[in-house]
């Protein structure tokens, strides 16, 4: 009757519950491209980059695009062959096993985590500025309250269903975009600033190198599609295009910024607070600054609830795992989306900033050692998924010299930028904060290693082929 | 399902194409579990070019990867390569069909799931039913093709879309929901006018005797207001004649 390989099929998919395969290419892809956020990167990212690389900015931006598709290439090697929801853990836990998947599962549910905390924080601070140019100065409080509110609607979103979240992420993302085209658009027709004194420093090699971390930072989120592979009508299609063409995206994006701005400031870009204010106001065009505002607060919100959407579905997949409470793999019946994991994650994510705005942190410090701490979870994702592509691909006997080089190329890199990523964040709050998550991250680990020792070693759940999906298999 | 490129083909495409069919045959031969580097073996194709049309298959999915993530087998799209018909009912079969119309005013049906669709294997003579199309592309609308969907490990594999045919027809997911959790319940599958406003049905299940998977549906179907009414006699006579029809086909 049934063949032994089929008959070990199961009857359900271990990811059951959610909305299986409903995004066409464009939901998924804007799922990517939001959670990288390229407004935001485009008006603040080419200022960093410039301290070190001067006039060479764009080669640390081509260089960082460089990485950026290479660790896409590595994704894309489990994500055309598997589909799952809990982003590059659950992809790590395929190539590297058990350890390195908590270590990958552990970095990036702080680093969603933080980011999103980061979105809405950058969300109410664009909008305040945006609030005051027109003439309206809001107290303290109502940073804060913007925050606890955009959760609230974030929230209701992303459990009303992956398609109405989807839609609406693309649409948000759509307008940013394209308010931030039209801007550096419109700033590229602009005379150059006044240089400031001291013009930048020469780009030398060591200074377009150094710029690479900062560069890389425009990227960080841009993963994001694969905590959509359930949900993707044809997953192991549109997820691995939808994460290269993010990294290309915003590649060409942040090309197009630090050049407009690097021509601006004529080589003296370096360290400018607000680059492209400045450059506006010599333009004569104040309107431009209203207009960036929103473009900013706008890719905020999106960056808010794709975070949110990647965010819940890692701690679903925690939750089907059996390393998190198992509550959290719990799914919506009407809605079809990690229902418990929301009404988790969401009051966390939104009263951290909240707390720190009415505390009397400014927006932009909070903004600040927000991106750092959540940078570097991102960071240790990708060095750990690069890591297990090519010992992936051997496990399956499909290994090709192709996947070998990348990883060769991506892993040094990305180590570098960890190692320079830890002596940049030194004399800030950062590295406080990650030291007590690495802590945390630890004793987490231990506590599996002894009550869970099982679930452990099975970590790295996936949509699994069913025996529904196979022509000739008789459910059991 | 998906728009198809519609450029000429060209350069060495032909071999491509000549290739991945060559892959499919070869899982086809191979059976189940196959690795891709017996296919590339077997096949003498370069092992890159393998995977990627192993990979393109499966993104297509005409091939699904096994939960080992080496082995490959057949996807539910390619039963469509090769339609098979349903097998016609045996005459016993048919003699207890004709029996149960001889005791009820409305037309009586028998449909196979042997195709893992509704197809209609013994109509009515006197009371036509609906088409075989209609049947086997909306399940969600007729009671044999609820009674079909109840048994779905998720239906939603089956259908995706649940579109409107008449005022009655079910469309939401969460309403279909909980009548095909009735239906898994007592057994027994209704429509009143959901697939076409003049007609109601009632299907019940019948399954193999040897290992209790279903194997085809037995149906009445009448104006839908006096289906609505049907008593629970008429139940019992659909329902005996499908425990008689069970050992027949199973």
């Amino acid at each position: 009757m049934q063949n032994g390989v089929l008959a070990g099929l199961r009857r359900r998919s271990p990811v059951a519950g959610l909305d299986r395969r409903n995004l066409g290419p464009a939901e998924v892809l804007a799922q990517s491209v939001s959670s990288a956020a390229p407004a935001a990167g485009m008006a603040t990212v080419p200022a960093f980059v410039a301290v070190t690389a001067g006039t060479a900015t764009v080669w640390s931006f081509a260089l960082a695009t460089g990485l950026a598709l290479l660790v896409a290439a590595c994704i894309a090697q489990f994500t055309r062959r598997m589909a799952a929801a809990g982003s590059l853990y659950s992809l790590t836990a395929k190539g590297l096993g058990p350890g390195a998947a908590f270590a990958s599962g552990a970095a990036l549910l702080s680093g969603y985590a933080v980011l999103v905390m980061a979105a809405l924080t950058g969300a109410a601070v664009y909008t305040d500025a945006l609030l005051e140019r027109l003439g309206w100065r809001a107290p303290p409080a109502v940073g804060a309250a913007a925050v606890v509110l955009l959760a609230a609607v974030a929230g209701a979103l992303v459990l009303r269903g992956v398609r109405v979240s989807a839609r609406t992420v693309l649409a948000v993302e759509a307008v940013s975009i394209t308010l931030m085209v039209v801007i550096f658009v419109v700033l590229l027709g602009a005379p150059p600033a006044p240089a400031a004194p001291g013009a930048g420093p020469p780009g030398d090699l060591a200074g377009i190198a150094a710029g690479v971390l900062p560069a890389l930072g425009a990227f960080i989120g841009f993963e994001a599609a694969t905590t959509l592979g359930v949900e993707a009508r044809r997953p192991f299609v549109s997820v691995p295009r939808a994460v290269l063409a993010t990294a290309v995206l915003v590649g060409l994006l942040s090309i197009l910024a630090a050049y407009t701005q690097v021509v601006g400031f004529a080589g003296a870009l370096g360290g400018q607070p607000e680059p492209v204010l400045t450059l506006a106001a010599v333009h004569g065009a104040p309107w431009l600054a209203s207009l960036l505002d929103l473009g900013i607060a706008t890719s905020f919100v999106a960056c808010t609830l794709a975070t949110t959407n990647a965010l819940v579905r890692v701690l679903f997949s925690m939750g089907r795992d059996g390393i998190a409470p198992r509550a959290l793999g719990a799914t919506h019946r009407r809605y079809r989306t990690p229902h418990i994991a929301i009404a988790v994650a969401l009051p966390v994510v939104a009263a951290v900033p909240a707390v720190l705005l009415a505390a009397g942190m400014t927006g932009p410090d909070a903004l600040r050692l927000l991106l750092a701490v959540a940078t570097a979870g991102y960071l240790v994702g990708y060095l750990l998924v690069c890591l297990a592509a090519p010992l992936f691909l051997r496990r399956i006997g499909e290994l090709t010299p192709g996947p070998v080089v990348a990883t060769v190329i991506a892993v040094p890199a990305l180590a570098l930028a960890c190692g320079a990523f830890v002596v940049s964040a030194l004399d800030a709050a950062a590295p406080v904060v990650l030291a007590a998550l690495l802590v945390a991250a630890a004793a987490w680990y231990a506590w599996l290693r002894l009550r869970r020792p099982r679930e452990l070693a099975g970590i790295g759940v996936y949509d699994e082929t069913s025996a529904l999906d196979v022509h000739g298999a008789r459910p059991p | 399902m998906t728009g198809l490129d519609p450029l000429p083909l060209s350069g060495r495409q032909p071999r491509a194409v000549r290739s991945a069919l060559a892959v499919l045959e070869e899982v086809v031969a191979a059976g189940p579990g196959v690795t891709a580097k017996e296919i590339s073996a077997a096949l003498k194709l370069p092992q890159a070019t393998t995977y990627r049309l192993l990979n393109l298959l499966v993104g297509e999915e005409y091939l699904v990867r096994l939960p080992d993530l080496r082995g490959f087998a057949l996807g539910r799209r390619s039963a469509r390569l090769a339609p098979h018909a349903a097998p016609a009912p045996p005459t016993a079969a048919r003699a207890v069909v004709e029996h149960l119309r001889g005791l009820v005013r409305w037309g009586v049906h028998l449909a196979s799931y042997a195709t893992g669709q509704v197809t209609l294997v013994d109509r009515d003579p006197d009371h036509p039913p609906t088409e075989d199309a209609l049947l086997a592309r909306y399940p969600h609308a007729s009671a044999l093709g609820k009674v079909l969907l109840a048994d779905q490990p998720d239906w939603r594999g089956v259908i995706r879309d649940l579109r409107r045919l008449t005022e009655q027809t079910v469309v939401d997911a969460t309403a279909l929901d909980r009548q095909l959790a009735t239906v898994t319940t007592t057994g027994l599958a209704q429509q009143f006018g959901e697939l076409r406003p003049d007609r109601g049905c009632l299907a019940v299940p019948i399954r193999s005797p040897a290992d209790d998977t279903l194997v085809a549906g037995l149906a009445l179907a009448g104006p839908p207001n006096r289906i609505a009414e049907a008593d629970g006699r008429v139940v019992e006579l659909l329902r005996e004649h499908a425990e008689r029809l069970a050992p027949l086909l199973g």
